[in-house]
């Protein structure tokens, strides 16, 4: 005991009524839907898939943003997060604003428009699938002095730039519809997604 | 280009709307101390979700919101090494001079190039929306030096090449 140093033990961490050991859990609500696993993730996914197959792109948006997994496994919300990410890229750049129009409206509709802003911004955190995920990689000079331009022109472009543009557009459209307070509630909301 | 660089710096500014909106708290676990609660972390339920823009991989900005502070940091675009040196020396050169910048702060966050802090000290002293103009400025302004700086570069080492070279002609 006398080896460690204790001017560097942090006292706070200790103490059972200190504001650094806050219980994060009781922050949820009470209400919270039941855990969904990741196989409750991939059934809703086909049957999203089906809807957007269908010709049926306001429903389909509006089915994944219903059964948004608010208290399932990080397993479960990756699944989800690739579907509304799919919906999202299925939809055309001319039908966004009436879709998400009729979205957002109705019974729920504030509801569904944090719980996109939600995934909006999960996805743009992530590293595009397939582009992304790896760091990106040492760029080796030719010489072992100096460097060179010579690569790839497209560097800067690439890498899941496609992806994060039809988020960004869609964000753009649901601050018109839903407004910063959608934004405040992603901030302050403790039931992410 | 420009053309998704509007939505990008749009996203910036309604999530920084969003976020700004800070007012003062005291600290929880000392008496009579004010602190950024995003950089002091003592106490967990006063950190919000942090929201992450990104234009593409090398572009993004991730805004770490709290009751009384935010932090802002921006990975700068860097196609090649010659970029990566000259968004390096850049933000060297500004972090060296943070005092003078009151907002920023001295080391980056890891894994992006810049970091500001602003706490309700800054809100309450300067405009909410001007400080808003001037991230999204600086994050418009940035991407135009380092090209610039890059060709400037480029051309002096071409004269350069070309002047030591003439006795050899």
């Amino acid at each position: 005991m006398s080896q460690i140093n204790y001017r560097t033990i942090n006292v706070d961490a200790l103490d059972p009524e200190s504001s650094t050991n806050f219980p994060m859990e009781s922050l949820l609500p009470a209400t919270l839907p039941q855990a969904a696993s990741a196989s409750d993730a991939a059934n809703a996914a086909t049957q999203v898939r089906q809807m957007l197959r269908g010709g049926d792109p306001e429903g389909a948006l509006r089915t994944v943003l219903d059964t948004a997994p608010l208290g399932g496994d990080d397993r479960a919300k990756e699944v989800h997060l690739a579907t509304v990410i799919d919906v999202l890229q299925g939809i055309r750049q001319g039908e966004m604003t009436r879709i998400l129009e009729g979205v957002c409206s109705g019974d729920g509709g504030a509801e569904r428009a944090d719980c996109l802003m939600k995934y909006l911004y999960k996805g743009m955190s992530s590293a595009a699938p397939g582009g992304g995920a790896q760091t990106p990689k040492k760029v080796v000079s030719p010489q072992n002095t100096g460097f060179s331009q010579i690569q790839a022109r497209n560097l800067a472009e690439g890498g899941g730039g496609q992806q994060m543009s039809v988020l960004l557009s869609w964000h753009e459209k649901l601050v018109e519809i839903a407004g910063t307070g959608s934004i405040v509630r992603v901030m302050t909301d403790r039931r992410t997604v | 280009m420009s053309q998704s660089l509007r939505p990008y710096l749009q996203a910036v500014r309604s999530s920084l709307t969003a976020a700004l909106t800070i007012s003062n708290f005291a600290s929880q676990t000392s008496e009579r101390h004010n602190c950024p609660e995003i950089e002091a972390n003592s106490s967990p339920e006063i950190l919000l979700n942090p929201l992450h823009i990104s234009r593409n991989e090398n572009e993004k900005v991730k805004i770490e919101p709290s009751y009384n502070s935010v932090r802002i940091s921006i990975r700068i675009k860097q196609a090649d090494e010659i970029e990566h040196i000259l968004v390096h020396k850049f933000t060297r050169f500004l972090t060296q001079r943070a005092e003078s910048f009151f907002i920023l702060r001295r080391k980056p966050v890891e894994g992006y190039d810049i970091s500001f802090l602003i706490t309700n000290f800054h809100t309450e002293k300067m405009l909410t929306h001007k400080l808003i103009d001037f991230v999204i400025e600086f994050m418009e302004e940035v991407d135009k030096e380092i090209s610039e700086m890059k060709l400037f570069l480029n051309a002096r080492a071409r004269f350069v090449a070309e002047s030591f070279l003439t006795p050899f002609d």
